[in-house]
């Protein structure tokens, strides 16, 4: 039996033993015992009923430098990045989607050069927008994009180099990045946060709730 | 030599007791010095202790989620008590109503038990959080032992105010009165910095911030002043009102539903009336302190919002529309319980309205609890082109749901005014144009929220949250703003047509009474779930990583599972403390409501919809 058939085994019981409660026992307190059982139960069978997801930490991309062969290589390594510990496909899409808050990356590999992606992964404020629907001076319209290089997500030199190199595969384009970059590459994770000396989170503004 | 013989023992027992006392102290220092090499030995390994476990009782994190629970809705039931109390005492010495006194001292004595049982659960959670998570409890010490130091002191100046407003509450009466609600004052603001201290503690969790150096209060004040520590303050501040309201009505529902006389009978049904008035009081305001608490989440961290809002979180918000939804539903549902079955007549002249607000009202839930994506397989995924419904996934997104949840503020609070005007007749020679306007305001807030709702589809998602959904806010408050004093000078002259008959409630409506309690408590324990949780796999986020074999958020089912636990388990203990408080006054066969006689006749009713029935019937 699964875990979720248990529990909502558990929840029928719950509201089985409720409803005989208050069916069977004439004391007040016992009866509104039965009543508050009957509520629990239902919310817990609710509760079951809509889809389970738990949220696994996501496992850390070892790189394993002497598997590295070819430039592809590094391409798988990075799709699996993109999916996973990278949360790139939380917010972006590759193709049209419904769902996509940021824009659809089918094909930016063809559209920017590397060192221009390197620098949106790792400095997403870099070129902002102006917002001049205000009078006076124009403000500035920060990136929804978080630094991909800093905590939560913390992407090493390494890791962005890869996903750089899916997305110029995914769209069709020589891979610019050679594997020799990763082995020279100090692939130093991000700097966890000393006690009492820095937090490494980057508070991210102007975000859309939807 | 018989000397000889005599001494020789004589120094053998005191060389022996020498040797005994050397040896029991030596013994002693060796037992005392036990734990000190203990704890040598595992200087080593406790420095890189970062988790311990308890497998065998479940795990340490369902320990920790339990006893944290249990200690978080006790916390909110002794600082919503006081409020609650308070405001009844103020109440009762503003119109002299003996009776809101008696009510609020009765839910005082409840404090020092509760209060006593809060920090028990606190001390275990402390003891536990030790234990079970060194590493994480030694960086938060580093940082907010400051507060450590502030959290103590307020706990001994809260304890010493609750003492003399508890016992000293029969000797300031009279001319004192004004000295004990200054206590009753004091108490109230020590309760918020005991309760926003911590906030503190756990908000940095969710939303660090940068640590600049300095001295330790300058650390831990920056720590402190993190993104979401006031919206939390602000929204536990009016969630525990809310607690406090219901949890009265709850009990007052229960001892409504076992009342032996009549006038037991008047007693718990016009306390349960309170208890619902200032649920719904609160309940009224919570959803924008909630809304506010969201913004800065997202202005803090998008990625966090989206785990919220549209990660793996997001059925979590249906299920709270859920329970949002029934909570409205319910405390409507006494309200037009209360029309109907304590004026009498009322039954026909209110059945249209009521039933138009019951519809509206299921009508904005069902909008509510519309997932943006539905749970379809996949030739219905096919059919639909996505999981997104090609009419129902319009109601899925922000912009319908601030719409309904603004417009079941304005049923629900257009809800409480009816009943506040049930039974009088207004006498005012501008009633008429009082009442235009009333209704103008109402109907127009109403459409505006509609429209600002509908065009929020068509301007990008900033517009909406900045503006948009603010200026449905504003419409709602300005509504009952302007409507709730509008409504008090009205009555002021107003002729009572029907008095208000207490009493005289159906059963289901105790029975209503209590699920609103538990609706509360509930959504207390999944929005607890939904604020952890959305830290994911981080201890603090973005700073220290959860490395232990529990850094999983479970899913809602089991989560649902461990909420329903700790709700019955509060409203267990929260029983006991009911019990054990008022156990005295029943072993002194003393009527609880034997003061209510001393109610001068003719009172003015205090509260809104209150009646002068009760006091003229003594």
């Amino acid at each position: 039996m699964s875990e979720v058939a248990f529990l909502q085994l558990i929840g029928l019981s719950v509201v089985g033993l409720g409803i005989a409660v208050l069916l069977f026992i004439k004391a007040r307190f016992a009866r509104v015992v039965g009543f508050v059982a009957i509520v629990l139960g239902l919310f817990s069978i609710t509760a079951l009923s809509v889809p389970q997801m738990a949220s696994l930490p996501p496992v850390e991309e070892k790189f394993d430098v002497a598997n590295i062969k070819t430039a592809s290589d590094m391409a798988a390594i990075g799709q699996k990045i993109f999916f996973s510990k990278g949360q790139c496909a939380l917010c972006h899409s590759i193709g049209p989607s419904e769902s996509a808050r940021c824009p659809d990356l089918k094909g930016i590999g063809a559209k920017l050069t590397r060192e221009f992606m390197y620098e949106s992964l790792t400095q997403p404020q870099a070129y902002i927008y102006l917002d001049f629907r205000h009078e006076s001076q124009p403000k500035e319209y920060p990136a929804r994009m978080p630094y991909i290089n800093k905590n939560p997500i913390g992407l090493s030199k390494n890791e962005i180099l890869s996903v750089i190199a899916f997305l110029q595969q995914m769209s069709g384009e020589p891979i610019t990045v050679s594997p020799s970059e990763i082995t020279q590459a100090s692939d130093t994770p991000p700097a966890q946060a000393k006690p009492a000396q820095t937090a490494a989170v980057v508070p991210i503004h102007a975000s859309g709730l939807n | 030599m018989g000397n000889h013989g005599d001494i020789r023992p004589t120094l053998i027992e005191q060389y022996r007791r020498r040797a005994a006392q050397v040896t029991g102290v030596a013994v002693a220092i060796g037992l005392l010095a036990l734990p000190a090499l203990g704890l040598a030995q595992d200087a080593p390994t406790s420095a890189a202790t970062a988790y311990r476990d308890i497998p065998q009782l479940g795990g340490s994190r369902n320990l920790i989620w339990v006893i944290a629970q249990l200690h978080l809705l006790l916390a909110g039931f002794v600082l919503g008590v006081p409020i609650f109390a308070w405001l009844c005492e103020i109440v009762g010495w503003k119109t002299g109503e003996k009776r809101y006194d008696k009510l609020a001292k009765e839910f005082t004595k409840l404090l020092t038990s509760s209060y006593a049982t809060t920090a028990l659960f606190g001390g275990i959670l402390l003891f536990m959080l030790i234990g079970f998570y060194p590493k994480l409890m030694a960086y938060l010490s580093d940082i907010f032992f400051p507060s450590f130091v502030v959290y103590c002191g307020l706990f001994l100046i809260e304890t010493a105010t609750l003492y003399l407003y508890w016992y000293g509450w029969d000797a300031m009466q009279g001319t004192k009165k004004p000295l004990h609600l200054f206590l009753g004052f004091l108490l109230n603001v020590f309760a918020f910095f005991i309760m926003i201290v911590p906030n503190s503690w756990a908000t940095f969790q969710a939303s660090p911030v940068v640590i600049a150096e300095g001295s330790d209060f300058a650390r831990a004040w920056a720590a402190t002043w993190n993104p979401t520590w006031w919206p939390v303050n602000i929204h536990r501040l009016i969630a525990n009102v809310v607690l406090g309201g219901y949890i009265c009505g709850a009990y007052a529902g229960i001892r409504y539903l076992s009342a032996q006389t009549a006038e037991e009978r008047d007693h718990y049904d016009w306390m349960g009336y309170v208890g619902n008035f200032i649920g719904v009081f609160g309940l009224l305001p919570l959803p924008f302190a909630g809304y506010w608490l969201m913004r800065e989440i997202y202005q803090y961290n998008q990625q966090m919002g989206i785990t919220l809002m549209g990660g793996f979180l997001s059925w979590l918000f249906i299920l709270q529309a859920m329970l949002i939804g029934v909570l409205f539903l319910g405390s409507n549902y006494y309200f037009w319980l209360g029309i109907t079955h304590r004026i009498p007549g009322s039954e026909i002249k209110y059945r249209k309205p009521i039933m138009t607000m019951l519809v509206i009202l299921l009508l904005c839930l069902g909008v509510w609890m519309t997932p943006h994506s539905l749970v379809a397989s996949l030739e219905e995924a096919r059919k639909m082109g996505g999981t997104h419904h090609p009419l129902l996934g319009v109601f899925g997104v922000m912009s319908a749901k601030m719409t309904v949840a603004n417009l079941m503020i304005l049923v629900t609070f257009m809800s409480f005014i009816m009943y506040w005007r049930a039974g009088k007749e207004e006498t005012a020679g501008w009633a008429k144009v009082a009442k235009a306007l009333m209704s103008a305001v109402l109907v127009i807030a109403g459409i505006v929220v509609i429209v600002l709702g509908v065009w929020g589809y068509f301007v990008p998602a900033i517009i909406r949250i900045n503006y948009f959904s603010v200026a449905q806010v504003l419409i709602v408050l300005f509504v009952m703003l302007t409507i709730t004093p509008l409504t008090a000078l009205l009555l002021r002259s107003a002729r009572t047509t029907t008095e208000m008959v207490w009493g005289r409630m159906p059963p289901r409506a105790g029975y209503a009474l209590v699920l609103n309690a538990v609706m509360v408590i509930l959504l207390m324990t999944l929005m607890g779930y939904a604020r952890s949780s959305s830290r994911v796999h981080w201890h603090i986020y973005g700073v220290m990583r959860d490395s232990s074999q529990y850094a999983f958020s479970p899913a809602l089912g089991y989560a649902a599972a461990f909420m329903s636990l700790n709700t019955f388990l509060f409203c267990m203990l929260v029983a006991f403390i009911f019990w054990v408080a008022t156990m005295g006054d029943k072993a002194k066969g003393k009527d609880p409501i034997e003061e209510k006689k001393q109610v001068p006749v003719g009172a003015y009713p205090a509260m809104a919809g209150g009646s002068q029935t009760l006091d003229k019937k003594h």
